[in-house]
This record gives C-alpha cells, sequence and structure tokens, in this order.
C-alpha cells in the first residue's frame, strides 16, 4: 500500500433497488415526496407475528433483470445487489476495459445475505417434504455477492465483505474511502445488499422491537421499526481521475469513523454514538458548525432514537443541534439491515447533489426525549455542503460518514413532483 | 508501508488450548482432525473435522460473563483474554479508543441460527428466544470482545469465507498505518455446527471419509474439504509503539496483499493467476525476491481444486527449489474455516520466535494423485526469518501475507 493521503475521494456512479424505487431516479422521487414503502409482507407467511408489514420491494418482479437459471442459482439478496451493481457501473460511466482490474476493489457489507434460500431448505427438511434441493445453501454465505460482483465484472483487486450488522455496508464506504486514499485501489464497489428473512423477522419480533404497523422515528408514538429490504452500490474513485474523465461526482467522500460502544450486545448507548461522529468528524478534517445535515440512523426504537437525539446535542451542543436538519431514511424503506448504511449513504449524496433535505415520514407527534429538528414529513429545499450519515448496530459497532458536495453539478434529474 | 508487530498470541484451536500447546502440537505435526461426537452424524457421508472437544470457558472467564455468549463467542474472548495476557498490555492503563478489534469468521454462531430457525419452524413465532437472536450476527464475537475488556475503537468483522481473518489483518493494518490506532486484536473464529457441517455434506464439498472414534484418520489428497473450528488473537502494533513500550515481539507482519480471481460461486480460482499475482505483490512489497522465503505456509485443504492450483502456481513461483519445494498445510492438521488465517499466522510467527521450522510436507502431494497421503517432515532448528503465508477461498478471493523476524 503506498501512503499517500492526499488523495480525495469521488463518489461517481450510484445504484439503488428499495420498496419506494429500483433506480436511483425512482428512489430519489421517492425520498424527496416522502414515499412509505411499508406494506404487507407476500415474501412469507406472517401468520402468528404481531406485525405483518415491512419495506418489501414488490415493484417489479426480479424476472424484469435476469434470465431463469441467474433467479435459481442467486439468493433475493445478491440479486437485489447485482440489480444495484449494474445500476452504479454503468452510471460511473467509466470504460471498465481501460482500468487496471486489480486496481478495481470489491467491498460490500453484508447483512443475513442468503438467509432466505437456507430457510427454504431448512423449512422443507423439517416439515420432511421432497428433499430440498442442496444448490439452495451455494448462496449462503454473507460473502457471495462481493465474489459474484467481482467475477461478474471480472475485477481482481481487494475483495472485502464486512458483516458488522446494521452498519456493515456504512463501513464498506469508509474501508473503500481508505483504500483509494491510500493509493491501494483506484476505484471500490461500496454498498451492501439485504433481502428480507424469516430469521431476521422472527429475530426483531422476538426483541419486541418492530411496530406493528410502521416505523415512526423520532416520533412519541413510535413503537419500534420496520424491517426493509434493498440494495445500494456507491463507486468510490480517485477524485482526480473522475475529473480527468470528466465523471459526474455526486459528491466526495471526506471521512469516516467506526467504533464500538462496549456495553450491550442489542441496547444502542448515546455515549459510542457520540464519540463516533466527533471521531468521524475529526478524521474528515471538518468543523461541527459545517456540518449542514444529518442522515439519522433513526430506527424508530424508543431508546435508539432517545439515544441518538442525545448524542447529536452533545456533540453539536451550543453550536448548531437545534438549527442542524436531521431525517431518518428508514422511515420510508424501513431497516434494510446490512444494506442500510449504503442506503442511506446514497440518500445523503442525492440530498448534497440536488441540495434538498429529504424528510422524516410518520412524524406527527412531538417527542419531548426527541427535540431537533428532523425534517418531518416534507422534504426541504435548502443549502447542504456537508452531510453526515449515521449507522448503529447490534453488538453497538457504530459508523459514521462524511460526505461533502461537488460544486460542480453534471447529472441532472427530473425535477420533483 | 510501516512494519507491524505481533506482541501477544492467543489460540484456541483442534490442535490444543492455548498458544503453548497449540505450539507443541504444531511441532509435532500432530493431528486436531477425528470423528465428530458433538453432534449427529450418522446420516451424513462423512463424519470428521478438526473440532475443539477441551475447551473449557471457565478457565477463562466467570460463567457470569459467558451464558449467553454462542460457543464462537467464547472462544473468541477467551483467544484474546490469552493475547492480551501475552502481549503484557493493560486496557485501563492505555486509551481504550486507541485499540481496535478486528475479527474475521465465515459465519458467526451457525448453531445459534439454526437454533433460532428451528424454534421459530417448530413452535411459531412464540418459540423463536430473543436471547438467540443477538448471537447470529457475526459481529456478536467481536462485541463480546470489546465488552468484555472495554475496547472502544474501532471495531470490525469480516465475512470473506476462508480468507476472513487476512482481511481482518489487512484492515488493522490499514488502521495501524493511518496512526487510527495504536494497537488492534486481531482475530479470526468458527465454530463446527452441526448446520454448516449439514450443509457442506449436502453440496458434497467434505472428504467423504467415515471414521470410528479414536481411529487414525488418513484423508485421501484431493477428496474433499475437512472443516475446522477455533479462535485465534494477535495483538498486532505500529512496530514504533511496540518498541517504545519494550515490548516483547514475536514477529513482524512486513506486507500483504488481496486480490480476487474470476470463478463460479463454490469453486476456488481454476488457474490461480490472482493467487500468484498476490504472492508476487507481497514479496515486492517487502522488498524480497522467492529466494529469501524460508518458509511457506499454505492454504491447501484437501480440497483438489485448491491444492492442485497452489501446486502449480508454487512450482512456478519458487522455481529454483521446485525439486524439493517443502510447504505448511497447516489445515492438514487441523481442518478449515473461516478464521484459520489467525491460526496459521500464530503457528508462523511462533516458529520465527522460537527459531524453530515448522514441519512440512513435499509440495508434490498438493497434486492430489491417489494413494500420495502426505508424510510429514519436521526439521531441526534452521532459518526461520521469513515466510509467506498464501490463502485462497472458493469465490475466488485470494491474501498473501509475508511474516518476517523483527
Amino acid at each position: 500500500m503506498n501512503k499517500d493521503t492526499s488523495r480525495r475521494v469521488a463518489v461517481t456512479g450510484l445504484g439503488i433497488i428499495t420498496s419506494i424505487g429500483d433506480s436511483v431516479p425512482a428512489f430519489r422521487e421517492g425520498i424527496f415526496n416522502g414515499k412509505c414503502g411499508i406494506e404487507p409482507i407476500s415474501l412469507f407467511d406472517t401468520t402468528g407475528f404481531s406485525c405483518h408489514s415491512a419495506g418489501q420491494i414488490k415493484t417489479r418482479g426480479l424476472e424484469g433483470f435476469f434470465n431463469p437459471r441467474e433467479i435459481k442459482r442467486n439468493s433475493r439478496c445478491d440479486l437485489l445487489g447485482l440489480i444495484a451493481t449494474d445500476e452504479a457501473l454503468s452510471d460511473s460511466g467509466f470504460d471498465i476495459a481501460k482500468y487496471t482490474k486489480e486496481k478495481i476493489g470489491v467491498v460490500l457489507g453484508g447483512g443475513a445475505g442468503g438467509m432466505l434460500s437456507w430457510e427454504k431448505y431448512r423449512r422443507a427438511l423439517c416439515l420432511k417434504k421432497a428433499r430440498p434441493k442442496p444448490s439452495l445453501l451455494l448462496p449462503t454465505a454473507p460473502c457471495t455477492l462481493t465474489d459474484l460482483v467481482a467475477s461478474r465484472y471480472k475485477l481482481t483487486g481487494l475483495r472485502a465483505t464486512i458483516c458488522t450488522a446494521c452498519s456493515s455496508s456504512a463501513t464498506s464506504i469508509g474501508y473503500g474511502f481508505d483504500l483509494i486514499r491510500s493509493g491501494d485501489q483506484d476505484i471500490v464497489v461500496t454498498g451492501g445488499s439485504e433481502s428480507l428473512s424469516e430469521l431476521t423477522f422472527s429475530g426483531f419480533h422476538s426483541l419486541r422491537l418492530m411496530d406493528p404497523e410502521y416505523c415512526r422515528p423520532f416520533d412519541r408514538h413510535r413503537r419500534g421499526l420496520s424491517l426493509g429490504e434493498g440494495a445500494a452500490i456507491l463507486i468510490l474513485e480517485d477524485y482526480e481521475r473522475a475529473e480527468d474523465r470528466n465523471a459526474t461526482i455526486y459528491a466526495e467522500v471526506l471521512g469516516y469513523a467506526t467504533n464500538s460502544d462496549a456495553v450491550h450486545i442489542t441496547s444502542p448507548d448515546a455515549e459510542g454514538m457520540s464519540r463516533v461522529m466527533v471521531q468521524a468528524l475529526r478524521n474528515a478534517n471538518v468543523n461541527l458548525n459545517q456540518v449542514d445535515y444529518i442522515n439519522a440512523h433513526g430506527t424508530a426504537t424508543r431508546i435508539s432514537d432517545q439515544m441518538e437525539t442525545r448524542a447529536i446535542k452533545k456533540v453539536f451542543n451550543g453550536e448548531c443541534a437545534g438549527d442542524l436538519p436531521i431525517s431518518s431514511t428508514k422511515s420510508m424503506v424501513g431497516h434494510c439491515l446490512g444494506a442500510a448504511g449504503a442506503i442511506e449513504g446514497v440518500a445523503t449524496v442525492l440530498a448534497l447533489h440536488e441540495q434538498v433535505v429529504p424528510p422524516t415520514i410518520h412524524l406527527e407527534v412531538h417527542d419531548p426525549d426527541c427535540d431537533l429538528d428532523y425534517v418531518p414529513n416534507q422534504s426541504r429545499k435548502q443549502e447542504v455542503n456537508i452531510a453526515m450519515s449515521n449507522s448503529f448496530a447490534f453488538g453497538g459497532n457504530n459508523t459514521s460518514v462524511i460526505f461533502a458536495r461537488n460544486k460542480v453539478k453534471t447529472r441532472e434529474f427530473k425535477s420533483i413532483q | 508501508m510501516i512494519d507491524i508487530a505481533v506482541t501477544g498470541i492467543g489460540v484456541i484451536s483442534p490442535l490444543g488450548i492455548g498458544r503453548e500447546t497449540f505450539w507443541e502440537s504444531c511441532r509435532k505435526a500432530k493431528t486436531g482432525i477425528k470423528k465428530i461426537t458433538s453432534f449427529d452424524t450418522t446420516s451424513l457421508q462423512s463424519n470428521i473435522a478438526g473440532w475443539i472437544d477441551d475447551f473449557d470457558p471457565r478457565r477463562f472467564m466467570p460463567p457470569g460473563c459467558y451464558r449467553r455468549m454462542s460457543l464462537v463467542s467464547r472462544m473468541a474472548v477467551a483467544s484474546s483474554i490469552e493475547a492480551l495476557a501475552d502481549s503484557r498490555l493493560i486496557p485501563d492503563s492505555l486509551n481504550r479508543e486507541r485499540i481496535a478489534i478486528i475479527m474475521g469468521t465465515a459465519y458467526g454462531s451457525s448453531f445459534h441460527v439454526e437454533d433460532f430457525y428451528v424454534s421459530l419452524l417448530e413452535e411459531g413465532p412464540r418459540g423463536a428466544h430473543p436471547f438467540l437472536f443477538p448471537e447470529t450476527v457475526p459481529n456478536a464475537p467481536a462485541s463480546h470482545i470489546a465488552m468484555y475488556h472495554g475496547i472502544t475503537g474501532p471495531n470490525s468483522t469480516f465475512c470473506q469465507n476462508e480468507i476472513s481473518a487476512e482481511n481482518a489483518i489487512m484492515y488493522a493494518r490499514n488502521l495501524l498505518s493511518q496512526n487510527l490506532v495504536d494497537i488492534a486484536l486481531v482475530g479470526g473464529a468458527d465454530e463446527l455446527s452441526a448446520m454448516q457441517y449439514t450443509c457442506y455434506d449436502a453440496v458434497g464439498a467434505l472428504n467423504k471419509v467415515r471414521a470410528e472414534e479414536g481411529e487414525t484418520i488418513r484423508p485421501e489428497p484431493g477428496s474433499g474439504l475437512i472443516l475446522g473450528e477455533g479462535a485465534g488473537i494477535l495483538v498486532m502494533e505500529r512496530f514504533d509503539f511496540a518498541r517504545q513500550r519494550d515490548a516483547r515481539i514475536y514477529g513482524v507482519l512486513k506486507s500483504g496483499t488481496i486480490r480476487g480471481g474470476v470463478t463460479d460461486i463454490g469453486h476456488y480460482e481454476i488457474e490461480g493467476e490472482q493467487m500468484a499475482r498476490a504472492v508476487f505483490l507481497a514479496i515486492e512489497d517487502a522488498g524480497m525476491n522467492p529466494g529469501e522465503i524460508d518458509q511457506i505456509d499454505i492454504s491447501a485443504n484437501f480440497t483438489g481444486e485448491l491444492d492442485r492450483m497452489e501446486y502449480n502456481q508454487l512450482r512456478q513461483i519458487f522455481r529454483g527449489r521446485s525439486n524439493n519445494l517443502e510447504v505448511t498445510p497447516l489445515k492438514y492438521l487441523m481442518g478449515d474455516f473461516g478464521g484459520a488465517g489467525i491460526i496459521r499466522a500464530a503457528a508462523i510467527l511462533l516458529s520465527i520466535y522460537n527459531k524453530l521450522p515448522l514441519p512440512t510436507v513435499n509440495a508434490e502431494v498438493l497434486r492430489s494423485e491417489a494413494g500420495n497421503f502426505p508424510v510429514w517432515n519436521i526439521p531441526p532448528a534452521g532459518k526461520t526469518s521469513t515466510a509467506l503465508m498464501t490463502s485462497s477461498t472458493f469465490g475466488g478471493g485470494t491474501s498473501s501475507l509475508i511474516f518476517t523476524k523483527q
């Protein structure tokens, strides 16, 4: 690794599929219009649960993207990830053939991976139905998508899969940033994918962390999170190279930090959250008063929203905590676990690129414990130069990523309705 | 790139619990592969693995600490306790934010995944036990290490099949090189579960050996994977930091590379082009040439595809010694798992520190020809200054690390 900390890191390609949109333009329209993708689940039977809804992707069948063989051989999680990767690489506009492929890395965040495929296999065994197909087991490992992406595009650079639950794909952006900044890689495919599965659904249900209807981050009557599924990919690139080839630079990654609460396996801690935000700002060389927007972790569990609010107030106290727009993308797409950090990374980058702060929807009743500006229900047109995206995971694994606006805006979307 | 010193080692492995027992087994090429008795294998084609039957967490921590931990978390925390004590670091006296915990695991606790899901299938949503679920995330072992020691620095977990631990090493090196932390507890951990074993058996990946209890097992080369389990932690520090605190240094991580080859899911890189490239880059980054490598620790695991690929590439890279190429496939003794890289690295570092080479086999055995069983050679004291550790995983990932004496 050649140490060259002067390299800057640009975001030059975006790809996304969520319950509110299966492309970047559709997702952008969804988040800026406050669309809710949380609806009844059809992917598996929810009889016996107190919750029956999630941010399941229904807009288009996967048949629209893949041939039957690909659908049969790959997990739902991996297929979602490939959809987002195809869009992001196409969006970035670089000709892979012209690049040294060993300087293009793939660093993705994983969650439950191919759990849904394993569940099909295990359920069939348990119910002693016809012998299940062993091929269902092949995509079980959390890193399958990373290998698939690298092999599909013949990318031979560094390959890694980070699995820190809900902060996995946020950390993948951070590691991609390190690899480019140090000169080890010129381009890194970062992001993550997650599909709904019975295991995660019943897991959060067993912990009584799910809202029976839809999640309401920072609302007084919030009752928990809604799960979601989706994939998001951010193509990170050496800034100078991106400029040289006149690429659209959506935003710049300025820095990140990860840390550990070291307190509890499931319960969040405001102290750890505040420390990671401060460390990320320090890593990005950004002052408190320069931050214009925070894309919150904002799960809508009682304690997590309270802790995050407390942490933001501690970090920005006396500076701008009360005036700082904060919003939760999870209010629209649900909590996409391993993909959440990347989905929220894309939302943050779009906020910088479009100069619009997306809203927190379903926020109706003020909570005295959550007394900041959460941009309720309506997106807001305003100047956004520097933004922070927070991800806090089970196990106390926290990550904050700092993005900056790129002043030269080259990709134009159609205006928001 | 700066040198990274390794100043503490903790090992829970099929070759022994604790660093010293492990090293003793390594030197004797004692196998940890035996018939599985920890779960029912009656209906399976295979019944052997490198598994641990003598791990007692009470030797390391009070029951209240590990009661709700999975086996993989217990092993990871236990190895971290041993490694930290070995390094003579006391987290109380350090800035806990300046210590990272970076782990590699292929699956985390697959036992808890199975247990939780089957309880859901059998008893419905009310039967799904809330205490099992948090242990299903692969980052649980790293989180337990952080909680046990009160370490609040960067904390990450890598899942990249058989190079998970190597990924952890490289990320830790990245953090140390940037001076974002002073110390990193870098580990690998996996547990052998019925769930994981039956899945590998179902896809036909396992070495189809059925053994009796106590029987000496001689797996046929090339006839399939032998799974393993275990946990290891290395305490890694920037070399200057270690010297400043007058730490005992086992050895130095001189360079490292991770690359990826193109292959189908469930297969290794067939030709090994990227594996060879990673070796070349690691040796070059260390400022060496292949002739300066004293020990070659390889990732061969009885899978014909991997073993033959390593053989073909190593023959090319070490052309000068191709008639008598001696290599150490430690997985032949302990089985394969996502965190195995740390335990292999521990063996290398103990070898360098003790100036005693690791046992070797002649590389010809990697050709996986029927009847060509590995014969272990235990070299006397000799050159152990530099070691190459090469690792490849199904899915195409590959890693090369160079360790040297300080």
